[in-house]
């Protein structure tokens, strides 16, 4: 799965927008969207957000977490457990990636919130490479990890279990491709 | 202690502020380091005045509407008070001024500084001024005794001075303060006061007690101080009497004592600790303000109830052991008998006054001063004899402040000596006039106006004067950015055009501004100038045209092309309007309201072909002590209207145009200090738009605030059981779908589907409760609910009511059923009833006579129900019948002319004094109740029309009575059978679907039912088998009720036979 995948699926997320033309219903096999009416908010998936806002028929309403104060907070949280916080969307680096992209202007603070969820991004990062060194020097068998977003578990898997798989074939002593398989 | 600690709020950024109150105690005025002064009308104000008057504000003082601040930039600065514009540089030192302070009378203004010096200057010439030279360090802070003789000043230096105004020389100096190099490292702001009126007395506060000084002799009189000061004394002032002082710590603690018995009556702790660096005493001695260096703002309220209620419980101590207690009663006496002696012209006149006051005790509440001194002065009769005795030997140290004592009660009763003090309703400042959707006007970015079309935002500020016009649907128009050179403070918008106004200049006209951009030749804007003197209040767009309010009590209406048509006077001031479509809102000022109500009055005219007013002036109904936050239309063209207490009132048509609450906003606020600000009202779908706001009662206009969505909910009683819930939710759904009625008689084309819709749903919820009453066994409720309900869902509550075995409840809607559907056919005769009004002369003979016998038809249709009428099975099948034949015979004229043949006949008459009399007398009762209300009218207010519609029901009638005829003599049945039986002849599968849609009796029901089961056990049965099959088995059911039906329905085949027979 590679993170093009990710961000498909993170498109999915609702999202409040304000329009600023009036449409009735739409109805799509996701779910019925809508009605639309200038200047009142209503909520649709990210992938239709953006296509509006790029054509300038919409403002983006940025989700309740994406904001200063919060993603502080679950920053400061974040750095102080060891263990992985529960993170207020499943979503959290694809929605601001997305977000910041296409409509910067209309979150307030954008450049701020970048930095603030990349810093997130960054512990969290580290906090699983460190758990998996510690998986791996310690030989576990296996390992609980929660809180995890779909994102952060796209970056290390592949890696992890190739290595896992090859540290295997070594310590087995086993003749290299003989069983490929898992 | 009664003394109410009111929550903090937010002031000012952080850091050092001052407060005070201003002369009439109406306004508290604040100053804060941000560089503005605020004066707010409440501490729940959210909306203070703001002026700026630098970039930090040291110290604030207030007196004669003169604002006196200390300012950043060196100066000292007078403002106007209240309007907040600048009257110039008073003086100006060489570093900032640390405080200032105006003298008693208000003439002079003291002010030290940080440059060592302090000067008294005159506030009318500032360029008499005396400089006060001799301090070490910089001056902390600086007092004026009451006689302008004396001022005393604090300095970093370690000292208090006292100096001589007159001589510029120092008097006394003190040094009992710790030493600092600046203000910012001294440990206290030091903050003196002289005793208010005599100035006997100096205030200091020296580390954690407050010192007092003695203005004759210059010594140290007395150190008050309480346990609970932990930290330095920050700041002192006295009560407007001079009886009290009150302190605020750097630890937050605010303490008041009572100075001549040393005893600490209050004691209060700030919220949350923080120093306290300004105080203030409300003129009235009532309520402190107070600020901490976080910016806050405090209060304490009711500190004059605490103080007297403390004091007179010392009295009553006092009264009862007077012996122990000379001391203090004689300070107290001696005080009358000095104001005795001193009799000057005023204290003869404040006597009386402190004696009502004594008699009024225990009907006002306790307000101040004067009653303390009522009760002081109750006392003193009491003892009398031993004052008189004791007085000249009570003077000593404890009886310093006793000249004060007597005159302290001077300001409270001041305003008493010209009158008896009002104790009645206080009348409330007016609101002013606004703009609906708008934030306030001083703000210097604001909405001008957020509605359902877009939104119009000012920008004033250094570099700019604009005005952003934005489309929440862009296809209306694009974004427009206007210079507003003008200056408009006023607008509207609407999918036509956008209104602008700004009120006039002495040089310049108040003027409106319209931009039409749907205008489709090049001039897209017009501009008028009011005449001179005249200024716009409030003004509104509705289509094609436009309504300005003035204040000359005038609404002037403008095409929206710019041509002036009506005008018309208010009876009052305007405070705002709405306009939508064709119908304008005017809300004004009706008269003065009282006790924090406004009375204001609404106007509702309809502007388009029909001109009219449909609400004359009535009173707008507001909750109480709340003012009009809101005013306009629903998408749907009802007129709304919010007040500042968050509740939603929505004018129903249907009800006499009274208005019903239909949503407290302020119920989804998380915190007291939330607030909604509303910018549309929708009925379908029922939504409230509304932006919340945090903290305050309306939104910046950065970050962009994001619209949400509140659902109606009216207020009813137990909303938390289903019943309430139900009932909430029908009269919502009534009073929402109100407009369909009012659209479609106002020629709009409505969508039917949704009304429809509407209807159903409503008939829905009815059908709900009567099922949730029927199971509460509540039946005459259920009826209740019947009367609600349309005809056709009082047939399915009618089956409802059988099959759950409720015969009695059955009869009772099947009754009520045929009275609906007669009710139907009388609304559809009134429909006609005008057009026949209209019909010529010549031709109301004609029209007259088969009116005549349609009435009489009726007569006889009335006494032939009210016979049967507590019979209801017999009712519903005749009345079954009727449908039916209805649908067979369309018009004969013959029938008619039988018809009236058969009216002409004594009708019912004989039959009512028939062996069943005492029957039907008892039991007919409710019928002609019921009758003369809905159809009884009928013979009397409408002369019937001659149409096929009451034809129809004679055939019917006529046809009913002639098939028993017919089959009066099937051998082997009953009389009842028969009939039934005649039915059936007659329900073959054309009028399947009429009989569908009737009401069916208990029988047929049952009878429905229990086909099958007759069926399986006679196979061979044919449908009269069944029938009779059918009725048998329905008799066993209940002996008696089948006893009175059949005996009932004999008679009245019995009746109608001779009926038929008088037809033929």
């Amino acid at each position: 799965m590679d993170p093009a995948e990710v961000e498909f699926l993170a498109e999915k997320e609702m999202v409040k927008i304000i329009p600023n033309f009036s449409l009735d219903k739409i109805y799509l096999i996701g779910g019925d969207l809508g009605p639309f009416n200038p200047g009142l908010p209503v909520e649709v998936p990210v992938w239709l957000a953006l296509n509006l806002k790029q054509r300038q028929k919409c403002r983006i309403v940025p989700p309740e977490w994406m904001d200063t104060d919060k993603l502080e907070e679950i920053r400061e949280q974040e750095r102080k457990l060891d263990t992985f916080t529960p993170i207020p969307s499943l979503y959290y680096m694809e929605l601001t990636k997305l977000l910041l992209n296409h409509s910067a202007d209309n979150i307030p603070k954008a450049d701020e919130i970048r930095t603030l969820v990349k810093d997130i991004w960054d512990t969290r990062v580290a906090k699983l490479r460190l758990s998996a060194d510690s998986f791996i020097s310690q030989q576990e068998a296996h390992a609980q990890l929660d809180n995890l977003t779909l994102m952060e578990i796209n970056t290390t898997r592949s890696f992890l279990l190739d290595s896992l798989n090859y540290m295997y074939k070594l310590r087995s002593n086993l003749q290299p491709g003989r069983s490929q398989d898992y | 202690m009664p003394c109410e600690r009111k929550p903090m709020r937010y002031g000012h950024s952080e850091g050092h502020t001052d407060v005070c109150f201003d002369d009439e105690g109406k306004c508290i005025v604040t100053c804060g380091s941000d560089g503005d002064v605020r004066i707010w009308e409440s501490l729940d104000d959210d909306d203070p005045k703001s002026i700026n008057v630098g970039e930090k504000v040291y110290s604030v003082a207030l007196k004669n509407g003169k604002l006196v601040t200390a300012v950043s930039n060196n100066t000292v600065q007078i403002h106007t008070f209240p309007e907040g514009d600048p009257d110039g540089i008073l003086t100006r030192f060489t570093t900032n001024a640390n405080h200032v302070t105006f003298n008693s009378s208000g003439s002079r203004v003291a002010a030290g500084s940080s440059d060592f010096i302090v000067k008294i200057v005159e506030v009318v010439d500032s360029s008499q001024q005396k400089t006060l030279r001799g301090h070490d360090a910089p001056i902390l802070s600086v007092a004026l005794d009451p006689s302008d003789e004396f001022l005393a000043s604090s300095s970093c230096d370690g000292s208090v001075t006292v100096w001589s105004i007159e001589s510029q020389t120092q008097v006394a100096q003190w040094k009992i303060l710790q030493k600092s190099s600046d203000v910012s490292n001294a440990k206290s702001l030091c903050r003196l006061a002289w005793q208010p009126h005599s100035g006997k007395l100096l205030a200091v506060p020296v580390d954690l007690t407050v010192q007092l000084y003695d203005k004759n002799t210059w010594t140290h009189v007395s150190t008050l101080s309480d346990d609970l000061i932990t930290q330095v004394v920050n700041v002192v002032v006295w009560s407007p009497c001079g009886k009290f002082l009150a302190a605020g710590t750097v630890g937050g603690n605010l303490l008041i004592w009572d100075v001549e018995a040393k005893l600490c009556i209050e004691r209060q702790k700030h919220e949350k600790g923080f120093t306290v660096c300004g105080m203030a005493w409300h003129p009235s001695g009532v309520r402190i303000a107070y600020t901490d260096t976080e910016g806050c703002l405090g209060l304490l309220e009711g500190v004059s109830s605490s103080s007297p209620s403390s004091s007179s419980t010392v009295q009553s101590t006092k009264v009862t052991k007077e012996k122990n207690d000379y001391d203090d009663l004689f300070d107290e006496d001696d005080d009358r008998m000095l104001d005795e002696g001193m009799s000057d012209s005023r204290s003869p006149v404040k006597k009386p006054v402190m004696e009502e006051d004594d008699d009024d005790d225990d009907l006002m509440p306790a307000t101040g001063r004067p009653r303390n001194r009522g009760s002081f002065l109750d006392d003193d009769d009491n003892s009398q004899d031993v004052c008189v005795s004791q007085d000249a030997g009570s003077v000593k140290l404890d009886g310093v402040p006793e000249e004060d004592g007597s005159s302290a009660i001077l300001p409270a009763v001041g305003p008493a000596v010209s009158r008896p003090v009002y104790e009645g309703p206080m009348p409330t400042q007016p609101q002013r006039a606004f703009q609906p959707g708008s934030t306030p006007v001083h703000l210097m970015h604001r909405f001008m106006v957020w509605n359902s079309v877009g939104i119009v935002r000012g920008y004033n500020d250094d570099q700019d004067n604009a005005i952003d016009v934005e489309f929440h649907d862009t296809a209306v128009h694009h974004a427009m950015h206007l210079t507003n050179t003008l200056g408009h403070t006023m607008a509207d918008l609407s999918q036509e055009a956008v209104l602008l106004a700004c009120e006039g200049t002495d040089e310049l006209a108040s003027k409106i501004q319209c931009l039409h951009f749907s205008c489709w030749d090049t001039h897209k804007d017009w501009i008028v100038d009011l005449p001179k003197g005249e200024d716009v209040r409030a003004l509104c767009l509705g289509q094609g045209w436009a309504a300005v309010a003035t204040s000359a009590l005038m609404v002037r209406l403008f095409s929206i092309g710019g041509v002036q048509k009506e005008i018309f006077s208010l009876p009052g001031a305007a405070v705002c309007m709405a306009g939508h479509g064709e119908q304008l809102l005017i809300v004004y000022h009706r008269g003065t309201g009282f006790d924090g109500d406004q009375a204001l009055g609404v106007q509702l005219l309809q502007l388009g072909s029909k001109r009219r007013q449909v609400i004359h002036g009535e009173p707008l109904p507001l909750s109480r002590k709340s003012y009009l936050a809101w005013l306009g239309f629903t998408a749907e063209g009802t007129p709304c209207c919010i007040d500042s207490e968050g509740v939603v009132r929505m004018l129903n048509r249907t009800l006499g145009n009274t208005w019903t609450p239909v949503c407290n906003t302020r119920d989804s606020c998380k915190s007291r200090s939330d607030h909604y600000w509303v910018v549309g009202v929708h009925e379908n779908p029922q939504q409230l738009r509304c932006i919340p706001c945090k903290g305050s009662r309306f939104p910046p206009t950065l970050p962009r605030p994001a619209v949400a969505v509140l659902p109606f909910n009216l207020p009813y009683c137990q909303t938390t059981t289903e019943k309430g819930q139900m009932e909430e939710q029908y009269w919502r759904s009534m009073l929402f779908h109100n407009h369909f009625g009012f659209l479609s008689s106002s020629g709009y084309e409505i969508d039917s589907e949704g009304q429809s819709q509407a209807e159903k749903e409503q008939q829905e919820l009815l059908m709900k409760m009567f099922a949730l009453s029927c199971k509460l066994e509540r039946e005459f409720r259920c009826v209740e609910l019947a009367e609600m309900m349309t005809h056709s869902v009082v047939t399915l509550a009618i089956r409802y009511a059988s099959r759950s075995r409720r015969m009695a409840l059955a009869q009772r809607l099947s009754e009520l059923a045929l009275e609906k559907n007669g009710c139907e056919e009388e609304e559809e005769e009134e429909e006609d009833y005008p057009q026949e009004e209209q019909m010529d002369a010549e031709e109301s003979t004609e029209t007259r006579m088969p009116s005549k016998y349609a009435s009489l038809l009726k007569c006889i249709k009335i006494t032939v129900f009210k016979f049967i009428k507590p019979y209801t099975l017999c009712i519903s099948f005749i009345y079954c019948l009727t449908l039916k034949i209805k649908s067979f015979f369309i018009d004969t004229p013959i029938c008619v002319s039988g018809a009236g043949k058969s009216s002409s006949s004594p009708a019912g008459q004989p039959r009512t004094t028939n062996v069943l009399d005492s029957m039907t007398v008892s039991s007919r009762k409710p019928t002609p109740l019921g009758g003369t209300s809905k159809q009884g009218k009928a013979p009397v207010l409408k002369p019937l029309a001659p149409k096929p519609k009451s034809k129809v029901l004679c055939v019917a009638q006529i046809q009913m009575f002639s098939i028993p005829h017919s089959q009066l003599f099937l051998p082997g049945m009953t009389w009842s059978s028969r009939i039934l039986s005649s039915r059936m002849f007659s329900s073959d599968a054309s009028v399947e679907n009429v009989e569908n849609r009737k009401p069916k009796t208990g029988f047929q029901l049952w009878l429905e039912e229990n086909r099958k089961s007759i069926l399986t056990d006679n196979p061979d049965f044919k449908e009269m088998d069944v029938i009779k099959e059918g009725m048998g088995r329905f008799r066993t059911l209940s002996a008696e009720e089948r006893l009175v039906r059949l005996f009932l329905l004999e008679h009245v085949t019995h009746f109608l036979v001779t009926k038929s027979t008088v037809v033929y």
